[in-house]
């Protein structure tokens, strides 16, 4: 039977090497493009992984900002009338980041009003979020993630000619070794100056021999690509701060010092130590640049911007996170749309989802 | 996937990464579900290399009357590293595993305790099927097997046998009569939906049929719909509206050996959910055949429209009463 | 204007001054046929924005209405427009058929694939 035979993931990926399978990617830019495909991903993950009646449960399932509302009724008709779940909630996944950041000691008020910088393997958003609302039209994408600083990181290993430049050890280097600096120059020096900073990478090769490769500037300059894009790219060249900065600017006016004080970091390319620190202070420098302009020129005092980045330990899986958060909650069930609204109002219901506070 | 999986494998997975020889001890604190509103929870409250497994199921009452506890510490009491502990909060049933003590003789033994311990919940259902068996093997000395029964009716003896039940979920349960040639098995089961309830008799129908058709080592599947079966007429309550009953008659060929008995319990537990995954995943692929033929349908439709607005296609056009349009140059 | 084979299988057409309604009761001739029916023509309804001529809801006793109008007359073509619903009325006994058959025939595989396992 062949819409049995299938793998979704890691076995996916592992039956992909041998002739018999061929391997689909059903989400394309974070959005659903082969549904038939979707649903059997569903199916597997529901019966096989998840084991569970999808009647005896509610779900929660997350989707892109600017999602069209044609995807969440698609997305409804499958829970309900191929798996007749008992209820569902769509939530926006720049939502959950936000309130997964609520587990830092900084987040004191648990507002769902921030901006969101989602970086994952293939593209970067910035995303501004007023009281759980995303605004559409300030959003910007950045063509820089994780994929380019791995790329990056291959291509400095092949300069210097190591004897291993695979995408894997890439991969590993960037994830064990990098870290973002406050400034480039001075970090060379540092280097030149304190051999230690150097490391070394051993990489075990198929006939169980060792390998060693020399990890150098790539440890800060890697991430740096965020900040500094010249040193990769030659076609974009905005750096992440000056992005943030104009999201902001272009969202509604009284929302903006709110949005400026609750920067949250979520997606695995966030994860590089002192990554938020630097992006605070690039940030910082480009506000306080405009206040003091704006304070020569109307001869006023500002009452002052207050920037702020959050990180925190729920970074790398934050809308997962958040999504737990939510669900875990007593009122999640209210939330949600039943199978018997659907049945009853039809697919449209979904459109509309109440916002969620999580105690 | 055609047949759905005993074990639990996000279990499985935890399980083996933390009797791998590099595993680095981290903390966890993991809600894994199971069919049938069974729960296991895996976390590390004490240290990090003391891994606290605990379950919840439903029925587990029922199960205790059975002698599931008696079972479990059976499977896992020979583990020297493995402790019963007092069921954690809002659980049913706690184990300890001890990683740092875990030894093993070899790779084969490790692999066991890992399927074991991801089969925490089979094992727990297979309380009163041991139980029921055992019996059906007492009844089965004390009364041979009349050879004149050609008909394969159930002996009249039998008729006071105690029924085991199960009430697994909340309108559904299993039970379980053990016969002096039989054990009988019958589901109980309802359908929330009016078209899985319509799928649901043609696969029940094909259930009866099967042994009849190819499959005649198969035990026999007797399905009736709002009725009760003669054997639990006593127990079921008479409101038996939307309910379908499945019996399974197994016979002494599924009950003959340890490993057969035990394939025998660990397919028929899965019953349930198989029966139900299946209906499904057939409404996904008609989602699937029904998506593709209103593309088909579209493309049809597209094929229709017009291209350009040409000179034949305006002298058509004209007023209710027949007069036609005259362009004016 | 009422065209018929039975009871279970007709197409009714009413003309107006400026359209054309179109509707069709499909063959169902047991339970599972209309369930099919029925999920078919939701599904083709619930999608009524990509045709253009589809009514979002059929008429009374039957289970899919066409609606054809001066507008549908302008930018499509006439005799492709009668070909589509000619096609569609044919395939669509196709697919319902093929539909329980299919049901049918997974209903068996999926309960051989289960008793065998106890062998």
């Amino acid at each position: 039977m062949e819409d049995l035979d299938f793998f979704i993931g890691d076995e996916a990926l592992q039956a992909a090497k041998g002739p018999a399978y061929s391997l689909n990617y059903p989400i394309r830019h974070g959005q659903i493009e082969n549904w038939d495909q979707m649903e059997r991903f569903w199916e597997n993950s529901i019966f096989k992984y998840l084991k569970c009646e999808p009647e005896d449960h509610y779900f929660l399932l997350t989707e892109p900002p600017l999602n069209p509302p044609e995807n969440r009724e698609n997305t409804a008709e499958i829970m309900f009338e191929s798996f007749n779940c008992a209820g569902l909630y769509i939530a926006v996944q720049a939502v959950l980041a936000l309130a997964a950041s609520w587990t830092s000691s900084k987040v004191v008020d648990r507002s769902l009003t921030g901006t969101v910088i989602d970086s994952g393997d293939g593209v970067t958003h910035v995303i501004p979020v007023a009281e759980g609302y995303v605004i559409g039209s300030a959003i910007k994408n950045i063509p820089i993630a994780g994929r380019d600083i791995t790329s990056f990181i291959q291509t400095l290993l092949r300069e210097r000619g190591e004897k291993d430049t695979s995408l894997k050890t890439a991969e590993q280097i960037k994830q064990q070794f990098c870290y973002v600096c406050p400034d480039i120059v001075k970090e060379f020096n540092k280097f030149d100056s304190h051999p230690d900073m150097f490391a070394k990478y051993i990489v075990e090769t198929v006939n169980q021999s060792k390998l060693e490769i020399d990890v150098g500037y790539e440890r800060f300059l890697a991430p740096e690509i965020f900040f500094n894009p010249e040193i990769a790219s030659s076609d974009f060249l905005t750096p992440l701060p000056t992005i943030v900065d104009q999201v902001i600017q272009s969202s509604p006016i009284d929302v903006r010092k709110n949005l400026y004080k609750n920067i949250v970091l979520s997606g695995g390319s966030t994860m590089f130590k002192d990554f938020g620190r630097r992006l605070q202070r690039d940030l910082k420098s480009l506000v306080n640049e405009r206040v003091a302009q704006s304070e020569r020129l109307s001869g006023t005092k500002s009452s002052g911007v207050t920037v702020q980045v959050i990180s925190h330990k729920r970074q790398k899986n934050a809308v997962w996170f958040g999504g737990s958060l939510l669900a875990q909650t007593a009122e999640f069930k209210s939330y949600c749309h039943t199978k018997r609204d659907y049945e009853e109002y039809g697919p449209n219901i979904v459109r509309n989802f109440s916002l969620f506070s999580v105690p | 996937m055609l047949q759905l999986q005993p074990q639990n494998l996000l279990v499985e997975e935890a399980i083996g990464q933390a009797f791998a020889p590099d595993y680095t001890p981290v903390f966890l604190d993991r809600i894994i579900t199971d069919f049938d509103f069974t729960t296991y929870h895996l976390s590390t409250p004490e240290s990090k290399t003391k891994l606290l497994l605990s379950i919840s199921i439903k029925c587990w009452n029922d199960l205790v009357n059975y002698g599931v506890k008696e079972l479990l510490l059976s499977k896992y009491s020979k583990y020297p590293f493995i402790q019963q502990a007092q069921p954690e909060y809002g659980y049913d049933y706690s184990l300890y595993i001890d990683v740092e003590q875990a030894t093993f003789s070899d790779e084969e033994e490790k692999q066991q305790l890992i399927a074991e311990l991801s089969l925490l919940k089979r094992n727990c259902f297979a309380a009163p099927f041991l139980q029921a068996f055992q019996r059906y093997e007492v009844l089965s000395k004390e009364q041979p097997v009349d050879p004149n029964n050609l008909y394969g009716e159930d002996s009249p003896n039998n008729s006071n046998e105690q029924v085991l039940q199960l009430h697994y979920r909340d309108m559904e349960s299993i039970y379980i009569k053990p016969s002096n040639d039989r054990v009988t098995v019958i589901f109980s089961t309802v359908f929330q939906d009016d078209t899985d309830k319509i799928f649901s008799k043609v696969f029940l129908q094909e259930f009866s049929d099967a042994r009849k058709r190819s499959i005649q080592k198969a035990p026999q599947v007797i399905n009736s719909h709002q009725e009760i079966p003669l054997e639990i007429k006593h127990l079921e309550a008479a409101n038996t509206h939307n309910k379908t009953y499945i019996t399974f008659v197994l016979f002494p060929r599924h009950l003959s050996t340890e490993d057969v008995k035990w394939n025998s319990i660990t397919h028929i537990q899965l019953f349930r959910s198989y029966f139900h995954y299946h209906i499904k995943i057939v409404k996904c692929y008609l989602h699937q055949r029904m998506r593709f033929r209103v593309n088909s349908f579209t493309k049809i439709l597209n094929r229709a429209r017009r291209d350009v607005d040409d000179e034949e296609h305006r002298s058509e056009r004209k007023t209710a009463s027949g007069r036609r349009f005259e362009m004016r140059a | 204007m009422m065209i018929s084979r039975n009871e279970n299988e007709r197409v009714l057409i009413e003309p107006s001054i400026n359209s054309v309604r179109v509707s069709i009761k499909i063959k169902q001739s047991d339970e599972i046929e209309s369930i099919l029916v029925d999920k078919f023509t939701r599904f083709l309804t619930k999608r009524a924005e990509n045709f253009l001529i589809l009514r979002r809801t059929p008429i009374p006793d039957y289970d899919i209405s066409f609606l054809l109008t001066n507008y549908h007359n302008e930018v499509m073509m006439k005799n492709k427009l009668i070909d589509f619903i000619i096609e569609f009325m044919e395939d669509v006994d196709k697919e319902i058929s093929e539909m329980k058959l299919f049901l049918n025939s997974r209903a068996r595989f999926v309960a051989e694939a289960y008793l065998s396992v106890f062998d």
